[in-house]
């Protein structure tokens, strides 16, 4: 297997949905004022007031295509498609002018295909093999966003869907910058996409989710398009920051002399500007760990989700300046955890 | 450039076909079909009442009463064989916890138990709510890696059809790039009333046990299981005196952009992910033996994947046998490519290609050998594993002996 070590990663795009609006400046301006999107849920869905949620209201899939076309999609893949679109147009990319196999998406998604996989499930208890809708079944598949998204622009390299807890979008980034190096593509869409539904909240209220971290629940997409550094420059492209170290482990065993929360968080780590994401700011061991930096929390201004990662990233990179060191920190409960770092602008020359 | 090979040297699996390696491999290479009638939920509304369903499972038989409520069918599935592979290598006194990591391909996952909860609440009852526990993917691996106490990366790859080929994939890199000095990676899917009432309404199910690149077919046999490989630096494993049953050597990954469910039809694409696979391991199609096939069963995706062969293996694309072993296990989705590339170690080591079982008659269409008429005697130490998904998710695995 080949070992290509000096294909540096950068991020050339960029592209928000989320309850503060739809494009990266509804997100920037949601950070600047640090007051929360967060809404309060209908009665009517979980039979009690109290609770908030982060729906991305003001998106209109019918901004983005025509309507007869987004009728077959499930909202999770018009998140993804959208978002695609945006982060190309923001990389100035136009996949027809390029090679569309060096072109790739590799997405963390949470809820994917939950929505469609209810409505086709209702309408077989309801109703038997009669009630049963065909054409919902193909997005029941978690790899529906990405792979609608693929579609609709193009995108032929490789195409790879994840989960895992609060850091599927993280696990994602990995795989995107691994693909990188080794040459398998020179641009890939990274980031993460979910949705929320009433369902899915009664169903978080039935777990126990709705309660401590998990409360303020939230959808959308956040998108970064990473591309190989000498393809980022030959084409002349803006670089906002350079991709560094993604370190990641499994679970933070307890007893474990501080070996796992070392490696993920090595001593010495300058930052100026830290993402939390998921539980992360949960983690006291993690947390002790941080250097003095200024935090930036998206969880609480737009709500979580199992792909907020992609948000918070992109919020992350919004936030570096030329030069500017930044951590991203992600952490689910039961792991994985991921601390990744960023450098705002372009690498230096060597 | 530095070089390593990945070494294999844990196997597990629990599937229709066998519960555990050696009863795998007794059908595998007598080519015992597994396709039989299904009684894991009520199938009267379809016409095709078949599938390889894991019979005689018992999960008292490897798990505490009060743990199995809080597994899915999917998470047991993949726990056990997990476990069987973890056991197979010895790797867990040798590494760090922190060392190991889990990379899985998941599909339905707990989907079998939360169409319960939504099925009783639509009735009017209040369902326990431990029915969604397993829902999402993602637990499969959770529950892995807690329970065997591996700390290294956690991640599960969700691209249908084609995740558990994937995971592998994966894991391989994962190990080559030195992030971990071992992973456990494969794959585990069950049966669900989502995925055999979706299958059946865009009607890909064959009402008979599915006869793959046979004239006549008419589409797939669902299945459900779980299989496991360790993977290892191929120097440390010899180091650590390990058995090596076989190597993956690479893979290749692409997306068609073409259609959610149709494959891209002049097979270009899945020949270009296998000539992928083919550099990314190193070695030119001249030096592969035979194909697993993604070989589903249904009338167009298999003329698809006849396509490819001959775009790949051109001239000598008669002498290279695609087979498949959906007719013996089904189609296990999320866990079909881990299943699939555990079978083609197994025969690469017995030194033979296995039959395609439930041969109906020969398709002008599908005009290589599919080794319909018996396995073949093989000294192949080289084979392509393929998985096709929705979504045009395509992933080729190189393996080697």
């Amino acid at each position: 297997m080949k070992i290509i070590r000096d294909n540096q990663v950068v991020v050339t795009g960029l592209a928000a949905i989320s309850a503060a609006g739809v494009g990266t400046a509804a997100l920037l301006e949601a950070l600047g004022d640090k007051e929360s999107r967060l809404r309060p849920v209908p009665e009517s869905i979980l039979g009690v007031p109290g609770h908030k949620w982060g729906k991305a209201e003001s998106f209109r899939a019918a901004d983005f295509m025509p309507p007869m076309k987004a009728r077959k999609f499930d909202r999770c893949s018009l998140f993804a498609v959208a978002a695609a679109g945006m982060a190309l147009k923001d990389a100035v990319i136009e996949p027809v002018r390029l090679d569309p196999t060096r072109i790739g998406i590799v997405l963390g998604c949470g809820f994917g295909g939950i929505a469609n996989s209810e409505e086709f499930l209702r309408g077989f208890f309801r109703s038997g093999a009669e009630g049963m809708i065909p054409m919902l079944f193909p997005n029941t598949v978690p790899n529906a966003p990405a792979s609608n998204a693929s579609i609709e622009h193009n995108l032929q390299g490789p195409n790879v869907t994840l989960i895992q807890r609060f850091c599927s979008a993280e696990t994602a980034l990995l795989m995107a910058q691994r693909f990188l190096e080794e040459d398998r593509a020179d641009i890939i869409l990274t980031g993460g996409v979910d949705e929320l539904t009433p369902v899915m909240l009664q169903g978080f209220r039935a777990t126990g989710q709705l309660r401590g971290f998990g409360g303020g629940f939230g959808e959308g997409a956040g998108m970064l398009v990473l591309e190989r550094s000498r393809h980022a420059l030959q084409r002349g492209a803006h670089i906002k920051a350079t991709l560094g170290q993604v370190r990641t482990i499994g679970r933070l065993l307890p007893d474990d002399g501080g070996e796992g929360a070392s490696r993920l968080l090595p001593a010495g780590l300058p930052v100026s500007l830290i993402s939390l994401s998921g539980s992360a700011v949960t983690e006291k061991r993690l947390v002790e760990r941080l250097p003095y930096a200024e935090l930036l929390e998206t969880g609480p201004l737009l709500g979580r989700s199992l792909a907020m990662g992609g948000l918070a990233m992109t919020a992350l990179v919004l936030g570096l300046k030329d030069g500017d060191k930044g951590l991203h920190l992600a952490a689910s409960p039961e792991g994985p955890y991921f601390a990744i770092d960023f450098k705002g602008g372009a690498p230096v020359q060597s | 450039m530095e070089t390593y090979r990945i070494a294999v040297t844990g196997l597990g699996v629990l599937s229709a076909a066998g519960h555990d390696i050696p009863a795998f491999r007794e059908s595998l290479l007598n080519g015992r079909s597994a396709i039989a009638p299904l009684d894991l939920f009520d199938v009267s509304p379809f016409s095709a009442r078949i599938g390889a369903q894991v019979k005689g499972y018992e999960p008292l038989d490897y798990f505490a009463a009060d743990k199995i409520a809080k597994l899915s069918r999917a998470d047991q599935f993949g726990v056990i064989a997990a476990g069987e592979a973890l056991n197979n290598s010895g790797i867990r006194s040798y590494y760090s916890p922190y060392d190991i990591g889990v990379s899985m391909g998941a599909g339905a996952a707990g989907m079998l138990q939360a169409e319960e909860w939504l099925q009783s609440g639509m009735s009017g009852n209040r369902p326990s709510p431990s029915l969604l526990r397993g829902l999402l993917p993602d637990r499969t691996s959770t529950a892995i890696a807690s329970i065997y106490n591996l700390a290294g990366y956690q991640g599960s790859i969700t691209t249908a059809c084609s995740s558990s080929a994937t995971a592998i994939g994966w894991g391989s890199d994962l190990v080559a790039t030195g992030r971990l000095k071992a992973v456990i990676c494969g794959g585990s899917d069950c049966l669900s009333r989502l995925t055999f009432a979706g299958f059946n309404s865009l009607r890909v199910v064959d009402t008979e046990p599915c006869a793959p690149f046979s004239l006549g077919r008419q589409g797939i046999s669902l299945g459900e299981g779980a299989a496991f490989l360790v993977l290892e630096n191929e120097q440390e494993a010899k180091r650590r005196g390990a058995v090596i049953y076989g190597y993956i050597l690479g893979y290749g990954c692409g997306g068609e952009a073409f259609h959610m469910t149709a494959p891209e039809p002049s097979g270009s694409s899945a020949a270009r992910v296998m000539c992928a696979a083919l550099a990314s391991a190193g070695v030119t199609s001249e030096e592969v033996g035979w194909v697993n096939a993604h070989g589903t069963g249904t009338p167009f995706n298999d003329v698809v994947e006849t396509k490819a062969m001959k775009l790949v293996f051109k001239e000598r694309c008669r002498a290279v046998p695609l087979i498949s072993i959906k007719a013996m296990v089904g189609h296990c989705l999320g866990a079909a490519g881990a299943i699939e590339a555990l079978a083609t170690i197994i025969a690469l080591n017995a030194g033979m290609i296995p039959q395609t079982l439930n041969f109906r008659g020969a398709d002008q269409e599908c005009d290589l050998d599919y080794c319909h008429d018996g396995p073949k005697i093989s000294a192949a130490s080289l084979a392509l594993s393929n998985s096709f998904a929705f979504g045009g998710n395509i992933t080729s695995l190189v393996i080697s002996r």
